[in-house]
């Protein structure tokens, strides 16, 4: 027999009890790394999102379109560097599944606006040169199982067909992003969409600008340009553009952290409790072992270890579980919908448990440490 | 030569606010290879005795001796080492930990020791052999019956070869058959294996193992004396 193997035997001193508390423990562990994900998800977009980028949209809601001009008078404003525009096609790339966000573009200035996205010249060249031609982006490719040369059938109910078949595109290429979290379109050519609706606005337009810090004044001559018109537009960058519609939400971040944390405080109370009634039935036991000669320290030092190996061992296995059942589930989510364990979501596990132990494990060890042998042994 | 040697020694307890003397001015000697039977009746200070000899107390006063150690001297962690190298402890409930096997109950104290798990799991086997235990080393307390389990603390008090016996009322949670094993089995440490024994009982039949007998009452060491003296003044 070991320490470690004594340690191991006495925390599982009345298994039914240890056994619940620790799986309650690798529940929060899970939920903690899910949403977590979930939360990494919303920020990695919005820290992807350059604020040297703006966007211009109807001043009353994305839906209503904007005309094909706006662009030229937009490039022509001072500070203004790429504009490209991009409209919603709602598209299902599967019959039932509109997941996948599918937008009509102009492939020559696209990429340039979108510079953290990228795509081989090959790909691009081949974009540029047939009006079917659409590049999905490489998650995309994966979940519907889509191959460079195909043919790819879209039904669209914003734009459906005069006779009501799915829209085909030649998919020439695919496109990635430099974060794992973002959110990518399935892309076709804008001028393929307007000959054959004969729709000949934009949905919305998004330009590049040489100063972040006159993002501002841009955004106000832009906008001051098409006041009084039919068709105000509001103009912003384009991480102002996410908070806005992450707001419709609420605060994703502080929602997710806040359960979090609520679970964390329960599973403190709760396994606290554990570790004092476990501490407290074993008490006899520590007497003895202060007896046969463990110093207070150990004994102490037992009990925090214990309480360590318990929320480690908890972490480890919520931890674990929960990054197989991302791995499993994964490619059943939506479309962009990528959630990823980040190393910093690890650490933060890592610490919480030790954090935990620590906090949950102080009163134990500081009460064996504490113990008067005569006492405790006269209790028994 | 004396391995125990009590001077003047004094302990006494607060409660609420009043003072509790259990122990006045005791001294006297144990010799190697003694086996010395402390009686009196309950509350005469027996058990607080024996905690003081086996360091688990500090007196309030007085010096206690042992092995040539004066334990007031010592911190409460060299204290603990202290006892692991001197003393093995024996109680009348047993205190084996019910979630290991009577092998690792009394490879607990080796834990202690620098010993390989190799060297450990041979010294507790050949104190299971020693009580006569060898084919339940595997067993937890809870299917072993009450003498077996004292003897395996007994096994638990031997494995790191102390020199000293301690036993608070070995025998007073067993039927009287089972009692004249255990009582047997520390007179054959004592006389063939060294162990210089303190042994608290309530019980004079229990007493006539020991080679001599100390009589205690009201915190006094009222008698000390070979067994029919001792044992005339307990009956009266």
């Amino acid at each position: 027999m070991t320490t470690f193997g004594f340690l191991v035997k006495s925390m599982f001193r009345r298994k039914l009890l240890v056994t619940l508390s620790m799986l309650s423990l690798i529940t929060a562990f899970i939920l903690f790394i899910l949403l977590r994900s979930v939360a990494v998800l919303f920020s990695g977009v919005l820290e992807d999102v350059s604020d040297v980028r703006m966007q211009t949209a109807s001043k009353y809601a994305i839906i209503f379109l904007l005309p094909h001009r706006y662009g030229e008078e937009i490039a022509s404003v001072e500070g203004v560097v790429d504009v490209t525009h991009a409209s919603w096609f709602g598209g299902a790339l599967k019959e039932g599944d509109d997941s996948a966000m599918t937008f009509a573009v102009d492939p020559s200035t696209y990429f340039d606006v979108y510079d953290n996205y990228h795509i081989s010249t090959e790909h691009l060249n081949a974009f540029l040169e047939l009006r079917t031609a659409a590049v999905a982006p490489e998650n995309i490719m994966e979940r519907y199982d889509l191959e460079v040369g195909q043919k790819v059938p879209v039904v669209s109910t914003i734009f459906p067909t005069a006779n009501g078949e799915p829209w085909i595109f030649d998919l020439v290429g695919t496109y990635r992003s430099d974060s794992e979290t973002d959110f990518l379109p399935f892309l076709f050519h804008y001028e393929y969409l307007k000959e054959a609706t004969g729709v000949s606005d934009v949905g919305w337009y998004t330009f590049t600008i040489a100063d972040s810090e006159k993002a501002s004044e841009i955004a106000q001559i832009v906008d001051s340009k098409f006041e009084n018109s039919s068709d105000e537009t509001k103009t912003m960058t384009e991480s102002q553009a996410f908070r806005d519609m992450m707001q419709q939400f609420g605060d994703i971040s502080l929602m997710m952290n806040g359960i979090i944390g609520a679970v964390f405080f329960t599973m403190l109370l709760l396994t606290a409790n554990t570790m004092i009634h476990s501490y407290r039935q074993r008490i006899p036991d520590f007497a003895v072992l202060k007896t046969l000669g463990f110093s207070d320290g150990k004994v102490a030092r037992f009990m925090m270890f214990e309480s360590l190996l318990f929320c480690l061992t908890s972490a480890t296995v919520g931890i674990g579980f929960a990054v197989l059942v991302l791995a499993l589930v994964g490619p059943f989510l939506p479309a962009g919908l990528v959630l990823v364990v980040t190393p910093n979501t690890l650490l933060w596990g890592g610490c919480i448990a030790v954090a935990l132990a620590l906090v949950i494990g102080f009163i134990p060890a500081y009460s064996a440490n504490r113990l008067v042998i005569v006492n405790a042994l006269h209790a028994r | 030569m004396a391995l125990i040697n009590l001077e003047n020694v004094c302990k006494s307890y607060k409660k609420g606010r009043d003072r509790v003397d259990v122990l006045n001015n005791i001294s006297f000697r144990v010799a190697v290879g003694d086996f010395v039977a402390l009686m009196g009746p309950s509350g005469s200070g027996k058990t607080t005795l024996l905690n003081l000899i086996g360091g688990l107390d500090r007196p309030s006063a007085g010096t206690v001796v042992v092995n040539e150690q004066d334990l007031s001297d010592l911190s409460s962690g060299r204290l603990a080492r202290w006892r692991s190298e001197s003393i093995g402890f024996v109680f009348q409930f047993y205190n084996l930990l019910p979630v290991l096997t009577a092998r690792q109950n009394i490879e607990l104290p080796l834990l202690l020791t620098k010993l390989g798990g190799r060297q450990r799991r041979k010294n507790a086997q050949l104190a299971l052999d020693i009580v006569g235990l060898s084919d339940r080393e595997q067993h937890t307390p809870a299917r072993l019956s009450g003498g077996q389990q004292q003897r395996v603390a007994i096994a638990r008090a031997i494995v790191a070869d102390p020199k000293i016996l301690v036993c608070d009322e070995p025998t007073g949670d067993l039927d009287r058959s089972t009692a004249i094993e255990i009582l047997r089995l520390l007179q054959i440490l004592n006389t063939e294996h060294d162990k210089t024994i303190i042994m608290v009982t309530h019980d004079p039949k229990a007493a006539e193992y020991a080679k001599r007998t100390m009589l205690l009452d009201k915190g006094k060491l009222v008698s000390r004396s070979s067994q029919p003296e001792v044992e005339a003044e307990v009956e009266a």
